[in-house]
């Protein structure tokens, strides 16, 4: 109960301060604020983030349908394996990758010119956020939706096939009903997604006219030093933010589950026309959004291999290193205290309430934009001590915070689990505390604690949120080194960033899926 | 002597209320339909779930103001008894030690009740290494080295086959006996019990409706509930 209440304590405290913070150096008198910017910076994010999602989910739908329908075709491993890494690169990877290959100066730019057509830079704005948005989101998409579709019972499909379903009649009755399922929670998570993007927003969009309100937050704090205006804008995203996440909640977003590999039964609608040409089409649309930025991340990162050597490389990469390993623990065990606190009130006092309270202090995190944090807590530790001397341990700190809820649903189910079926009896042999921690709960716990340290320490080193915020400083991570050369037009450079970056990931996510295939496995 | 009078207990979508007398070394096997509030009984005994109102006392200890733990009893589940990532062994010395530091004696105590339960040679097997009967044979093992007077048992053997669930019961019997332990049994099977019970409670509709030696309550006690339970024609009809 003491480490739940203090884990609590910290992260309300920390969000306390960092408010506190922003009111402090707003000043006494009310900020003057450009509605006329605010408002389009709003509307701005919205719309972006509608047709990201709409995008994003129709494309999933369709891969999900035809991976579910074409259990075997050439290159069908390669694509599944394509769509996992794209769900876990580091969004400015992703910008890299979506500039080499769609950029005026990138695959397709060189392409067209040599065809006669200048392409000029119609990436930046509109067009280069969608592509990135539903680079990572529409896979994400997919890979639930063929979870879904691969927990349709055998006895279905049988079924379809006894009674002669046509296509049309098997996607009505069998398939539909399974998106729609999974539709508005997943619907829910890509748009709060694409609402708060940041990394690609500000690499791809151009000024006020496509800015997302955590870019305009970064640009106040970084550029005018506004506090006041900071302040109104991450209020709107907060409450914005509140108002999207609430109904997510209820809904109950299921984690993206592994995609099945194989379908034992064979569905009966794989031998018609309109599916296999719907399918092909599908398939050809999304392996050309896929693959060749992943191709282009690591063909001009193979390329430019030899300029990894740099000191300035290295002297990132353990910046990097030195913030999110210890994010990716503080994270973990930020989590297991608050999910121990829930579930000793869920359970052991029947307070559901209170838990869901507790559970929903530690979700709060996901529409806090990440400056605020920052340059709150930055405002308050001014007071007290140096903060560019703290910055390594204030980066890790808020990294930490910003994966929370990420870890809790990892640890969660579990500890619940375990309590459902071992409660009682720990309860009765008077099994408490570290023993319970160490005879009940960890062999249930190891295994998903894995994952989410690999998946926060991930997204910790991919990010460039923070890491920007007190970028130019004293220390580089490597996110924000390669915005830097992005930035520089520095291509040669940049891509070997973006290759070590991609790879880091992946070595996360192969972690992470390793040790994620059978959860069950110490339950037997 | 196992006494509840007056036991009250309210959740949202049940209320249950409970008069019970268990005399010192008799089995009282607990019957009734599911749903009706055996297992409310029984939690609410070893102390799990809203705290009753009312009497709840063994040998004159109240236990209502006692943590499971420290409750003189040990309980049965029907599944889950036991951890399946710890051996037989380890499952049982959790009764002597919630840290599992077991002392030389105490690993020889474990072996003991082990042996008692005709699992001599099997200490070292995990759960999933054991048949159902061989599972529920170690946390009756747990309960012989936890020596407590009181043992609750949910359904303990409702997942076995008929054979082998008169022989479990059969054990139930020789060890009480030789240890003089009380026993509150629930069971879907009534007619498994007969011969063994002292006692048999019909338990329906959150109360314990009839009280008596299982001879009469599966022949005489007549009750519209109890003859919906055994699907007896009512009397006078």
């Amino acid at each position: 109960m003491v480490p739940g209440l203090l884990a609590l304590a910290l992260v309300l405290g920390v969000v306390a301060a960092a408010l506190a913070g922003l009111a402090l150096a707003a000043g006494p008198s009310l900020p003057v604020v450009p509605w006329g910017y605010v408002g389009g910076v709003v509307a701005f994010s919205l719309w972006q983030a509608l047709v990201s999602t709409i995008l994003s989910l129709a494309l999933g739908a369709g891969l999900a349908l035809a991976l579910a329908r074409r259990t075997r075709f050439a290159g069908r491993t390669l694509l599944i394996a394509a769509m996992n890494l794209a769900t876990v690169l580091p969004a400015i990877v992703v910008v890299f990758g979506v500039v080499t290959v769609f950029g005026r100066a990138g695959w397709l730019g060189e392409g067209m010119r040599a065809l006669g057509f200048d392409m000029g830079s119609w990436l930046y704005g509109l067009p280069g956020i969608l592509i990135a948005h539903v680079f990572f989101n529409a896979p994400l998409a997919a890979r639930v939706f063929l979870a879904g579709l691969a927990a349709v019972p055998a006895e279905h499909w049988r079924l379809a096939a006894q009674l002669g379903m046509g296509p049309l009649a098997v996607f009505r009755f069998i398939d539909r009903p399974v998106l729609l399922r999974e539709a508005p929670g997943l619907a829910g998570l890509v748009f709060l997604l694409c609402f708060t993007s940041f990394a690609v927003v500000l690499a791809l969009g151009g000024g006020p006219r496509a800015a997302t309100l955590e870019v305009s937050i970064y640009e106040a704090l970084r550029f005018d030093v506004d506090f006041g205006r900071a302040g109104v804008l991450a209020a709107l995203q907060i409450v914005l933010g509140l108002v999207l996440v609430l109904p997510i909640l209820r809904l109950g977003t299921r984690a993206a589950e592994a995609a099945a590999t194989g379908f034992v039964e064979a569905r009966p609608d794989v031998e018609a026309v309109l599916p296999k040409v719907l399918d092909a089409l599908v398939l050809a649309l999304g392996t050309g959004l896929v693959l060749p930025p992943l191709a282009a991340v690591a063909l001009s990162g193979a390329r430019a291999l030899a300029t990894l050597a740099q000191p300035e490389v290295l002297a990132s990469l353990a910046t990097s290193v030195v913030v999110a390993i210890p994010a990716g623990a503080l994270s973990v065990a930020l989590a297991l205290a608050f999910a121990g606190l829930t579930r000793r009130l869920r359970i052991a006092r029947a307070r559901p309430r209170a838990a869901d309270a507790v559970s929903l202090a530690g979700l709060v995190i996901l529409v806090m934009p990440p400056f605020t944090l920052a340059a709150g807590l930055f405002v308050v530790l001014r007071l007290v001590a140096d903060p560019f001397a703290l910055g390594l341990p204030l980066l890790a700190l808020v990294n930490a915070l910003m994966a929370l809820p990420l870890v809790l649903r990892q640890v969660e189910p579990p500890l619940m689990l375990s309590a459902e079926r071992y409660g009682h009896l720990a309860e009765s042999l008077g099994i408490v505390g570290t023993d319970r921690l160490r005879l009940v709960d960890a062999p249930l716990l190891r295994r998903p604690v894995i994952v989410a340290f690999a998946a926060a320490t991930a997204l910790s080193l991919g990010d460039l949120g923070v890491a920007a915020f007190f970028g130019s400083g004293e220390f580089v991570t490597l996110p924000v080194l390669l915005h830097q050369r992005l930035g520089a037009y520095r291509m040669d450079e940049a891509a070997s960033v973006a290759l070590l970056l991609a790879l880091l990931a992946f070595a996360f996510f192969i972690l992470a899926q390793h040790f994620s295939g059978d959860g069950r496995a110490g339950d037997r | 002597m196992l006494e509840i009078a007056d036991l009250a207990i309210d959740y949202p979508e049940f209320s249950a209320h409970y008069d019970l007398l268990v005399p010192k070394g008799a089995l009282c096997a607990l019957i009734g339909p599911s749903g009706g509030g055996k297992t409310t009984l029984l939690h609410a005994v070893a102390g799990f779930g809203r705290p009753p109102r009312g009497t709840l006392r063994f040998e004159g200890v109240d236990l209502t103001r006692l943590k499971p733990a420290e409750r003189p009893l040990s309980i049965l589940f029907q599944e889950h008894n036991l951890f399946p990532h710890l051996t037989a062994a380890q499952n049982v010395g959790l009764g002597l030690d919630p840290g599992l530091r077991l002392a030389a004696a105490q690993r020889a105590a474990v072996d003991a009740a082990l042996a008692r339960v005709g699992l001599a040679g099997l200490a070292e097997r995990l759960p999933a290494q054991l048949s159902g009967g061989q599972r529920q044979r170690v946390a009756l093992a747990r309960a012989l080295v936890r020596n407590r007077p009181l043992i609750l048992l949910d359904e303990p053997f409702g997942g076995l086959d008929p054979g082998l669930r008169l022989e479990m019961i059969g054990l139930v019997d020789q060890l009480r006996r030789e240890r003089r332990l009380t026993v509150l049994m629930s069971i879907h099977t009534p007619e498994d019990a007969a011969d063994v019970a002292d006692l048999m409670a019909f338990v329906a509709e959150g109360k314990v409706i009839a009280t008596d030696t299982p001879a009469k309550l599966l022949a005489g006690a007549r009750h519209p509930a109890l003859d919906r339970y055994f699907r007896r024609a009512p009397l006078g009809a």
